[in-house]
């Protein structure tokens, strides 16, 4: 009983200094769909399943990996509806950057502007937390960039990581593979490989979605290029 | 005469080989009366960054203070030194969000990029249309007078000697032409290692 | 959303702040100064594979020249451009705004942007300014419809034509289309067309001067010729003024010294333990 005294209001913290609501949030994400993100030497690649409870879904007309500006993308776990939105508020943000400093936003500014809207729906009146985590990759300053943003607010720099359901699995798998001298292209078949870990059924060009970012930009891999991936993979 | 001329004030920027140069006058007068003849209208923005304020004071004196602040969150939240490119993009963004009732300034820029050491120029109109040419900007009431003095005067790959005696002389002929600006007048040299400010003599009349 | 707990800063949208003031001030006499203008011909054709949109490259201030070689033709969108007239900055910011939007529904959409949509988005915002943002502009771009070319009126209205021109100069440009377009022009007719009609404006009008810029959209391509044609040259000075050095009485000197920061990284070996 103790703990539902405390989780009818997210702003109210328990008597432990939990605010469950947050908690919550997390097991939101962590029963929601896997993703993983790698960061190469010259490139980092996003990459999530997109798996769909019936045969008559019309693949590839919605999409999980998003591009948020030329040069940064973005996935996530857990719920679409909450990300959509998010997607939103970072590509509208992205450009009133632009439009104030004429310089494309850094990755590190998007992020910490996309965990400004994450934190404040932990502390606002009316309001529930995100239910997703998302992973934001960019390329700037002739470097690569991996971010995970939490429900919290919080984000975290990642040289490679994995999110959603069996994310431990995934990040144990990751720990031993990651190299930093990996090439994109290496990592895009390691990040493949981690989400085949935890991957019920058959793996297909359809089921599962890639983002690359590179020195050329951010885009979300074609299915037939996703295929000659999934091809080398045993 | 419009509201710009009210203080009255002229101010140059020009460019050179690897360094760059920013000169004003420092009268502060209201109308033809003259207060002072200190008046300090070229700001510091970072190391290697001026802004010159030509207009009315009381805006000059607003807007470099909204400047400094806007500048000091962008480096704070963002680790890293403005670019003069940049903050003459955020300058002229700040003076256009105030297009149906503007500060009444016309500023100039001038910096060398912070790793680059690329010279940097540009001026722009009091609500923000920016002006970047390869040669000098012009700013204040004697601006017309010193678009013909560095239209003659200056030329390409000057050195930061050449580019003071260039830019002081054209100042100096400028303004003495104009009733309301004058009285002493600064010359800035950015370099990449170094900024060498000289007060000169001018007519004090 | 505008965040409370962190705001953006500046928000978004014009603020009226000094207007009070001003008026005050200008009850007393002292006017608004002017704003940069554009002065400008710019101008825009349909021709056999796409759109060929020119501008000059003057900008005035009252009658002084205040911008020798400023750039009117500003990008939209991949396959669209926009030139502008009338106030300087109105049309630099409001194309640059009107550029983020198309790109954000490009992104939503998942689609190139059709030109209409930009016509649109364009009037809209202008209309809602009944006419105080000062921007007329030639709006050229091809999309899965074909070439598309039309003229913006600062209150916005808006017009769909095979060719057009506006500004100051439009007149003088015009007389060169109305003799010589015709449809499908080559594009090395279109050129010359464009340039000769810029050259018009350049000539016989005074708020337009410098250079021909062109801009060529065809289907996936745009060939963007910055300073097409230098249509005057300045003469080259024979004699150089330069001062000697130490003509100018310095009374004090200061020197700053600017130190090179260099941040000195550690490397730490990763914790595997």
């Amino acid at each position: 009983m103790a703990s539902e005294r405390y989780s009818f209001s997210l702003t109210t913290f328990s008597p432990s200094g939990k605010l469950v609501q947050i908690e919550y949030a997390l097991a939101a994400v962590a029963a929601g769909a896997p993703s993983v993100g790698i960061k190469a030497s010259n490139g980092v690649v996003i990459a999530t399943e997109n798996k769909h409870k019936s045969i008559l879904y019309d693949e590839h007309s919605v999409h999980k990996v998003e591009m948020v500006t030329q040069h940064i993308g973005m996935i996530y776990s857990g719920m679409g509806p909450d990300y959509r939105l998010l997607v939103k508020q970072a590509r509208k943000m992205a450009q009133q950057y632009f439009l104030v400093y004429r310089e494309p936003i850094p990755t590190v500014q998007l992020v910490q502007r996309v965990a400004a809207v994450m934190q404040e729906y932990t502390q606002s009146g009316g309001v529930r937390p995100f239910g997703v985590s998302l992973l934001i990759c960019g390329w700037d300053n002739d470097r690569p960039y991996l971010f995970q943003c939490d429900p919290s607010g919080a984000y975290f720099a990642w040289k490679a990581t994995a999110m959603g359901k069996n994310y431990i699995n995934g990040k144990t798998f990751l720990e031993k593979r990651y190299s930093k001298d990996l090439e994109l292209d290496d990592a895009v078949h390691t990040a493949i490989l981690t989400l085949k870990e935890s991957f019920e059924g058959q793996m297909t060009a359809d089921n599962i979605e890639v983002g690359i970012c590179d020195s050329t930009g951010f885009r979300r891999l074609e299915p037939s290029h996703v295929k000659d991936y999934l091809a080398n993979i045993p | 005469m419009s509201i710009l001329g009210y203080n009255g004030g002229a101010m140059v920027a020009m460019k050179g080989d690897k360094c760059v140069s920013i000169a004003a006058d420092k009268r502060f007068g209201i109308q033809a009366q003259t207060i002072t003849c200190d008046f300090k209208k070229v700001f510091d923005m970072g190391p290697r960054l001026y802004v010159g304020l030509p207009g009315l004071a009381t805006d000059v004196q607003t807007v470099m203070e909204k400047l400094r602040f806007r500048k000091n969150l962008y480096e704070l939240k963002e680790n890293r030194t403005m670019t003069p490119e940049v903050f003459g993009a955020m300058l002229s963004s700040m003076l256009y969000e105030k297009r149906f009732g503007p500060f009444f300034v016309e500023p100039v820029i001038a910096g060398l990029h912070p790793t680059t050491h690329e010279p940097f120029i540009c001026n722009m109109d009091l609500i923000g249309c920016i002006n970047q040419p390869d040669d000098f900007v012009v700013g204040g009431t004697a601006s017309a007078q010193l678009y013909g003095m560095c239209e003659a005067l200056w030329e390409p790959n000057l050195g930061p000697e050449d580019l003071f005696e260039t830019t002081a002389q054209a100042l100096i002929n400028a303004f003495d032409r104009d009733a309301i600006s004058g009285w002493g007048a600064t010359v800035y040299i950015i370099e990449k290692d170094k900024v060498t400010v000289r007060d000169i003599k001018t007519r004090m009349d | 959303m505008t965040s409370i707990l962190c705001p953006e800063i500046p928000k978004p949208g014009f603020s009226f702040d000094n207007c009070q003031r001003n008026a005050t001030l200008e009850s007393k006499g002292f006017a608004v100064p002017k704003a940069t203008k554009t002065g400008t011909t710019i101008v825009g054709i349909i021709y056999k594979d796409g759109v060929i949109l020119g501008a000059d490259t003057r900008a005035t201030e009252d009658t002084t020249v205040a911008d020798k070689n400023c750039e009117k033709i500003h990008f939209l969108a991949p396959n669209m451009y926009c030139c502008g007239a009338g106030t300087a900055a109105d049309t630099e910011m409001t194309t640059q705004m009107i550029s983020s939007k198309l790109e954000l529904h490009r992104l939503f959409t998942n689609r190139v942007v059709r030109v209409c949509t930009a016509n649109q988005m364009l009037k809209q915002y202008l209309f809602g300014y009944q006419g105080y943002i000062g921007a007329a502009l030639i709006l050229g771009g091809v999309d899965s419809t074909g070439p598309h070319l039309y003229s913006i009126y600062p209150h916005g209205s808006t017009d769909k034509l095979p060719y057009t021109t506006m500004g100051s100069g439009s007149l003088a440009a015009m007389a060169i289309f109305e003799s010589r377009w015709k449809p499908d022009l080559t594009e090395e007719e279109g050129i010359q067309l464009i340039r000769d009609a810029i050259a018009a404006g350049i000539f016989n009008d005074l708020g337009s001067g410098s250079n021909v810029d062109v801009c060529v959209i065809r289907k996936g391509s745009v060939d963007y010729k910055r300073t097409y044609d230098e249509a005057n040259k300045k003469g080259v000075r024979q004699a150089s003024y330069r001062y000697p050095r130490g003509t100018t009485k310095v009374l004090d000197t200061k020197v700053f010294t600017v130190e090179e920061t260099v941040h000195q990284l550690e490397t730490e070996s990763m914790d595997t333990a």
